[in-house]
């Protein structure tokens, strides 16, 4: 009888060995050859780790539009680096452009090495803007206004636009503008060929950190090692190895910084962090975000196409009680459409408060003195933030009589929903805005530009003025700030007044840090990444 | 019926049974309205990356038409691109079964381990504070939620005493000092394969928790049978005869009461298996295991089909086939069953 336990326990053991080998012929993605040893047994007391909730998804910085700019950060460059502070050169060292901003012409840092030993030329950069242009996924439309390149020298490059932009600010995006290894890429194959090959945990950039390649691994962790060839150098109390690690659950994380078993992470939950600024062994960083909470009326169905009606919701919201009660006091009261910190965004611009008088009268002024309508909202499923807003102006908005179904739902789903037919659609939908780059533009255009077939405007709203002073100032937004900034601030008064959608919130970013390091500083133009090259031993 | 002719018919019938679940789970994920093509394309797609998203992924085929190409991919050992991690499922699949298994393992390890003899020792000291004790055990481990035990551990092991780690499959620094060269997938196995005793020791410490939590079950479950069995079989004539033959006690209890008695509790062995697995989904979430549990969750919640289809296929096989071994080895151990 024992034998037969002993048979059934390796029977069992067979079988999983066998089906882990037989379901997929290809490599496993863990594995570790011998270069891999030697190239990372040496140094490895100096790692830092970044304890990360997502997986990454792709690493083509052609493509990739989600999480995994948190590793391409750290391994590629832009030509440009956007800082709360202005631009900052980067692979670029300057650049100019004619009087209305339709040709840029920008100077390239010189000796700048790409991890496969290359020299970064203009050629690269020519190279890495056309591929991404002509693959035409995720973030290449920021790259638009380009008619064409022109490649004056090595360290030289001009660009001609079909229409003026601030190009510089363009190039500093945190998505589809790193600088690629034209020179080897090309010997590697077409696009996809090149698309697979960086999949598979490779890259070709020139930034601090390379990945290293047998240890890449998606879901679990992602390994980088320091370049010793970086143009901007090395001091010792830098780290050598920088690890991010998948950990999706955010009291995990909060357990293992605290432990310090990782050494910095985010997004732990906001009722906790209080108690973590207290503890001793962590630091808590905090920095407004560029991200912005919205609820969007489909001013297309009845009776939230009445202005008016409109108007009086968005007095019946509660701001800063829900900064408190939602945020914690992690984020402060939403401006108008744009983020604080960006372009466009004005402290004085005429807001909504809380003002349930008003907007009961304002109410009555549509035909609707006691409410009497049913409205249904829904919101992303599983962001416990947007489910505690949805409940607060649900409870609000009853005051006026008006009745809010909630439904939370999956973010495809809503989106589907809302994009299908306006009057089937929901009547209010919740949703945060991040920027591709920071430009008010980003923000103003994708979701209240008139569309003719519904992407991101899901309010629905039209208003040519509006269309045409966003366009404008965008147009000026290289060449002349203040010229834009008046023309993005009338846009935005004519938005407070037809109030299409309500305004929320600006949560923080907040960042949890080990004492045992140092040199952290967020940067809202680049969500999530952590530049693992700002950081030393303290 | 011969055996191998039962064994054939049963792979049959499993075949049959896989397609079935693979059909529904095709056809149910597609009812639920969604749209995979902007789960491909990121966050602010333009509606021409979401129409290019949809050539690519047959979205604008029809739904029948999709299924067939789906199981005519799967018939080439295809599972398809997860659209969530845009890697192929297949892929995603292999290293989070294996992590899966070496989990199950050693949970059902450490569950016979210690059900079988608490059990046996329940039985004979029957009604003492032994038998008490381990009544209590084996209900709350059948009871209480796994995620309940993985969480008292963790604050016991890790936070208290600090001598286990808190999650995860192997220490980042440990596997960056001694790389491991992966074979099987099993961290146990491949480090002692090529003798890596620092990750073996590792990855032994981080298992002891997470497969601790998920044994609670089949411990509570195995310790009930076979102290139940043992009973039973305590009071048979035969054992009466044996003790007035003057026979010694480990002879009576162990060669005599217990073979009769493990039959029953091997086949509870068999499907604490199954059980495992669908437990195995949570406490990967609890301890940031890398395996089936983590990887589904994480499909669902974001309605990436491919792999919700990757994993069912992958857990209605294991379910079959662990079901399989179990009427295997049953039949084997009592021919009066049959075939």
């Amino acid at each position: 009888m024992k034998k037969e336990l002993a048979l059934f326990m390796l029977v069992i053991t067979v079988m999983g060995v066998v089906a882990s080998g037989c379901l997929s012929g290809q490599e496993s993605t863990s594995t570790s050859t011998a270069s891999g040893e030697s190239s990372t047994s040496e140094k490895t007391t100096n790692v830092v780790i970044y304890g990360y909730g997502s997986e990454m998804i792709t690493l083509d910085p052609s493509t990739e539009f989600s999480n995994s700019i948190v590793v391409l950060a750290n391994v590629y460059e832009c030509l440009v680096k956007y800082t709360p502070n202005g631009l900052e050169p980067w692979l670029a060292t300057s650049w100019e452009s004619n009087e209305n901003g339709t040709i840029w012409t920008f100077h390239l840092r010189e000796g700048v090495k790409f991890h496969t030993g290359n020299t970064m030329t203009a050629e690269d950069v020519k190279w890495s803007i056309e591929r991404t242009l002509r693959m035409g996924l995720g973030p290449a439309f920021i790259w638009d206004p380009i008619e064409k390149m022109e490649v004056v020298n090595d360290y030289t490059i001009k660009f001609y636009l079909k229409y003026p932009a601030n190009l510089p600010l363009i190039a500093s995006s945190a998505y589809g503008a790193y600088i690629m290894d034209s020179k080897y890429l090309s010997t590697i194959g077409d696009d996809n060929a090149i698309a697979d090959w960086l999949n598979q945990g490779q890259d070709a950039g020139t930034g601090p950190y390379t990945i290293v390649k047998d240890k890449y691994d998606p879901k679990t962790e992602i390994v980088l090692e320091k370049f010793s060839d970086y143009w901007g150098g090395w001091s010792n109390d830098q780290f050598d190895i920088a690890v991010i690690k998948i950990v999706p659950d955010a009291s995990l994380r909060e357990q293992m910084v605290t432990s310090g078993e990782i050494q910095i992470t985010r997004d732990l939950p906001l009722d906790d962090l209080p108690k973590l600024q207290e503890n001793p062994n962590v630091k808590v960083d905090q920095t407004a975000s560029y991200q912005e909470l919205y609820a969007f009326f489909n001013t297309k169905k009845e009776p939230l196409n009445n202005k008016l009606v409109r108007q009086a919701l968005s007095y019946a919201v509660p701001y800063k009680d829900i900064v408190d009660y939602v945020l914690h006091g992690y984020g402060e009261v939403a401006k108008g459409p744009i983020p604080k910190g960006m372009l466009g965004h004005f402290e004085d611009l005429n807001m909504y408060t809380y003002d349930i008088d008003k907007a009961k009268q304002l109410l009555a002024q549509a035909g609707y003195p006691n409410g009497g309508f049913k409205l249904v909202l829904t919101y992303t499923q599983g962001d416990q933030a947007e489910a505690k807003v949805a409940e607060i102006i649900k409870a609000e908005w009853k005051k006026l009589g008006v009745e809010v179904e909630i439904r939370p739902m999956n973010w495809e789903q809503q989106w589907a929903l809302a994009k299908s037919d306006p009057s089937k659609a929901q009547d209010v939908l919740m949703m945060y805005w991040w920027p591709t780059y920071p430009t008010p533009y980003d923000f103003l255009f994708n979701m209240f530009h008139c569309e003719e077939e519904i992407n991101f405007n899901l309010c629905y709203y039209c208003n040519g003025e509006f269309d045409k002073a966003i366009d404008e100032a965008a147009t000026l937004e290289g060449i002349n700030q203040d010229k834009a900034a008046q023309l993005y601030r009338k846009a935005e008064e004519i938005l407070m007044e037809d109030a299409p959608a309500i305004f929320f919130y600006n949560p923080d970013d907040v960042y949890v840090y080990h004492k045992s390091i140092a040199g952290f500083k967020d940067n809202p133009g680049y969500p999530q990444v952590v530049f693992f090259y700002d950081l030393h031993k303290a | 019926m011969r055996f191998r002719e039962y064994i054939v018919y049963r792979l049959v019938l499993a075949v049959f049974v896989i397609i079935g679940v693979v059909t529904v789970v095709f056809f149910v994920s597609r009812i639920i309205p969604s749209d995979p093509a902007a789960l491909w394309v990121g966050a602010h797609p333009t509606p021409e990356a979401i129409e290019r998203a949809r050539e690519q992924l047959h979205l604008n085929d029809p739904v029948v038409k999709q299924f067939a190409y789906y199981l005519w991919s799967l018939l080439h050992g295809d599972l398809g691109v997860s659209i969530r991690t845009h890697n192929p499922v297949a892929v995603d699949l292999k290293s989070a079964f294996t992590a899966t298994f070496e989990l199950i393992l050693a949970a059902e390890f450490i569950a016979i381990v210690i059900a079988i003899p608490l059990g046996v020792y329940s039985a004979v000291k029957k009604d003492s504070w032994v038998d008490n004790f381990g009544r209590v055990f084996a209900i709350s481990g059948v009871s209480l939620p796994a995620f309940w035990f993985g969480i008292v551990l963790q604050l016991i092991f890790f936070k208290h005493l600090g001598i286990l780690p808190l999650a995860g499959r192997v220490d980042t620094v440990v596997m960056l000092e001694h790389p491991l060269h992966v074979i099987t997938g099993f961290y146990l196995l491949d480090s002692l394969l090529t003798w890596n005793i620092p990750v073996f020791v590792d990855a032994l410490k981080h298992l002891i928790l997470p497969a601790l939590t998920l044994a609670m079950y089949p411990i509570g479950l195995i310790t009930r049978q076979v102290r139940s069995m043992m009973i039973e079989v305590l009071n048979e004539n035969y054992i009466r005869t044996a003790w007035a033959y003057g026979l010694p006690s480990k002879k009576i209890y162990f060669e005599y009461a217990l073979k009769n008695a493990i039959a029953p509790a091997l086949i509870t062995v068999g499907l604490s298996f199954a059980y495992t697995l669908v437990g195995a989904f949570l406490v990967e979430l609890i301890f940031n295991w890398p395996g089936l549990g983590r990887y589904a969750a994480y499909a669902i919640l974001s309605m990436d089909y491919p792999a919700v289809l990757g994993v069912t296929i992958i857990t209605a096989t294991a379910y079959v086939f662990i079901n399989l071994i179990v009427d295997l080895i049953q039949v084997k151990l009592d021919p009066r069953i049959r075939l």
